[in-house]
């Protein structure tokens, strides 16, 4: 018999299941019809074409770009919030308080108030429109990764470390065989959300590109700005869902690859379980 | 594996602390011997072994393995591998790979260094367990592989930073067997932080007693015991018995009359307090001749199989100085022995256990005695949980 409490967990979550899922059936719809009045319940006629439209619009060319502008975000992002987060963590900082707000400060400003200002200087200082972008995209990233890992670092036993020196590991030893497994849950995490940062930002790209650095963001919104697009708006942001979900996955496997050894029994006994269960040594 | 490890002058003064640390500690440990630090928590145990493991640099003095300064010498090259409290086994490695750890950042090749492991798995009698993840091992199968993985990086020096403390007492128990057989394999270079007399005597040859940063008494544990230079460790070593009184012409008078010291014992005369251990007053008879006091039982505490009896001493007139009405003896009594509260015993003093130290400024029982092992009932928690 099941018990009240695991039957609300149950409840609960498959309504979050419905919820994140609901808004996606319209955009698999739209995507797949050919003519839909709006009147009928389902389209009336299917086709594939709405893909081959997207990809006619450049979508080929905007995804290459909104995957190097993420990555690009994530490789900078990541380990420059790991070390701001080091030194939270140590305690080396003076003033930490402060700087974590400092730090912080991208997420509560309002983004398109800081781009436009930081748009003038970008100018000025005749940064190519991509390069720009990047470094506005990193500091926006970099309150994620530097809370991500803080809370990692929050966790992480320096004396690890203490002890694998006293085994024989050089420093760099140390950084490869120990502080990166044990910190590559929230390494992965962090990642993570620094490419999301990239790719899924809109007004920093706009701004800052002149709308000539054209990415799915970009482009989707174009296309939605415009009437009887929508299959093509659907396909296109179908296609925008692939590469965080991916990104997501690979991320949990590496996760669960680095957390646990690759060679583990199954059974949970301990040794002393196993000991009682062996005939005549009861 | 055996060297013979030195230190001079150590001294630590941590930034933004009143006390140094450790002031100017002198101690060797020679080849193949077991040294046990011995002190209260805050005496400077720990920072010893990390001064002397290279894990922190001391503002004064020196680290000598076989007579060669090692302070220029990163940890990594000491050779001296340590085993702490928490077993601060890597998580993200099975047990084997954890014992293969010095090996492989060695950079042996990963079938050599686990074979390698293998065998020292064996040692410690858990070969069957390579495979298992550390969290699916117990607190003292936990510190076993710890121990295992530190005695693979071959050490010139065995660091042990109370390393089973958080287990309970069969466990240590087995533990201190362990270590009992390493040495008789392996014969290292063993450095034993313990705040436990009891272990520190049961592991060591012999006993360095820190307090507040200084090195009190460094000698054999049998001398630790019957020989303490001071109250102090006296009291650390579980010692119950301090009589205050005089000495002249090598004997020591007190309420407990005139008693006769050993011939090597030979404190100048004036005030001095006679110290003995509890194992070394024997309850006799209360009408035997030849006891060196009589008193009367007032109350009685079970320790396993023995008792420890406290006795009120009859007053020998004479000396009114040292007379103190708080003034108890303790004396162990072994199993069957009847003596309970109220009764009249004499009691005889092992004349080769006693020793006379000065007086103490602070009243006996406010100093270093070893808290009651609350750390025991401290469960092991698994390192993964932290990381995860």
């Amino acid at each position: 018999m099941r018990r009240p409490a695991q039957l609300l967990r149950g409840a609960l979550a498959g309504f979050l299941v419905v919820w994140f899922l609901t808004p996606l059936i319209p955009l698999v719809l739209w995507a797949g019809a050919e003519g839909w009045s709006g009147v009928a319940r389902l389209p009336e006629r299917w086709s594939l074409d709405a893909f081959l439209t997207a990809l006619g619009e450049g979508s080929g060319i905007a995804l290459l770009r909104s995957l190097a502008l993420g990555t690009a975000v994530a490789i900078l992002a990541t380990p420059t919030g790991a070390l701001a987060a080091r030194a939270l963590a140590r305690g080396t900082v003076r003033r930490p308080r402060l700087v974590a707000a400092v730090l912080l400060a991208p997420v509560a400003l309002p983004v398109f108030a800081v781009v436009m200002g930081l748009n003038v200087v970008l100018l000025r200082l005749h940064l190519p429109a991509p390069i720009g972008i990047l470094l506005v995209l990193v500091v926006a990233a970099l309150p994620y990764t530097t809370y991500v890992m803080r809370v990692a670092y929050g966790a992480y036993d320096v004396a690890y470390e203490d002890e694998a020196r006293t085994l024989g590991a050089s420093p760099w030893a140390v950084a490869w065989w120990v502080r990166l497994p044990l910190l590559a849950p929230g390494v992965a995490s962090a990642t993570f959300l620094a490419f999301l940062v990239g790719w899924s930002d809109y007004i920093v790209t706009l701004v800052v590109g002149g709308g000539r650095f054209v990415t799915v963001p970009v482009l989707v919104a174009s296309a939605a700005s415009g009437t009887g697009n929508e299959p093509t708006v659907a396909a296109l942001s179908i296609g925008a869902l692939v590469p965080p979900t991916l990104a997501l996955t690979a991320a949990a496997l590496l996760r669960r690859r680095l957390t646990r050894p690759a060679v583990r029994l199954r059974e949970p006994a301990r040794a002393d379980r196993a000991l009682a269960s062996t005939p005549g040594a009861a | 594996m055996s060297t013979h490890l030195t230190l001079q002058g150590l001294t630590r003064h941590y930034p933004g602390t009143d006390a140094a640390a450790l002031s100017g500690l002198d101690l060797t440990v020679p080849a193949g011997s077991c040294l046990a630090l011995l002190g209260p928590s805050g005496s400077g145990k720990t920072t010893v072994l990390r001064l002397a493991s290279g894990l922190d640099r001391p503002d004064a003095g020196d680290v000598l393995l076989d007579g060669r300064s090692v302070l220029g010498v990163a940890p990594e090259h000491r050779g001296m591998a340590m085993v702490f409290q928490r077993p601060l086994l890597f998580p993200h490695r099975n047990v084997l790979d954890n014992v293969a750890f010095a090996a492989r950042v060695r950079r042996t090749p990963r079938r050599q260094a686990r074979a390698e492991a293998k065998e020292y798995l064996d040692l410690v009698h858990l070969s069957d367990l390579g495979h298992r993840h550390p969290s699916d091992l117990s607190g003292g199968q936990q510190q076993r592989v710890a121990v295992a993985r530190a005695l693979a990086a071959r050490p010139h020096v065995l660091m042990l930073d109370e390393p089973f403390s958080a287990l309970d007492t069969p466990l240590r128990e087995e533990m201190h067997e362990l270590v009992r057989q390493i040495r008789e394999a392996l014969d290292p270079t063993i450095v034993l932080v313990t705040h436990d007399q009891a272990e520190a005597a049961a592991l060591a040859e012999e006993v360095a007693v820190l307090s507040e940063g200084r090195l009190v008494q460094q000698d054999a544990v049998d001398r630790i015991y019957t020989r303490p230079r001071s109250l102090l460790v006296a009291r650390l070593m579980g010692g119950r018995n301090e009589v205050p009184g005089e000495v002249h012409g090598h004997h020591h008078h007190s309420i407990l009359g005139s008693i006769a010291l050993p011939v090597d014992v030979r404190p100048s005369d004036g005030p001095g307090v006679l110290v003995f251990r509890q194992e070394a007053a024997h309850v006799t008879d209360v009408d035997d001749s030849d006891a060196d006091a009589r008193g009367t039982v007032t109350a009685v505490r079970v320790i396993g199989a023995r008792r420890l009896l406290t006795i009120r001493p009859d007053r020998i007139d004479g000396d009114a100085r040292a007379l103190t009405d708080d003034l108890h003896i303790h004396a162990e009594t072994p199993p069957g022995h009847r003596a309970g509260s109220g009764a009249r015993v004499g009691l005889r003093l092992s004349p080769h256990a006693l020793t006379v130290v000065p007086a103490a400024a602070s009243p006996p029982g406010q100093v270093g005695r070893t808290p009651p092992a609350t750390s025991a009932a401290r469960t092991v928690q698994a390192p993964t949980e932290s990381v995860r």
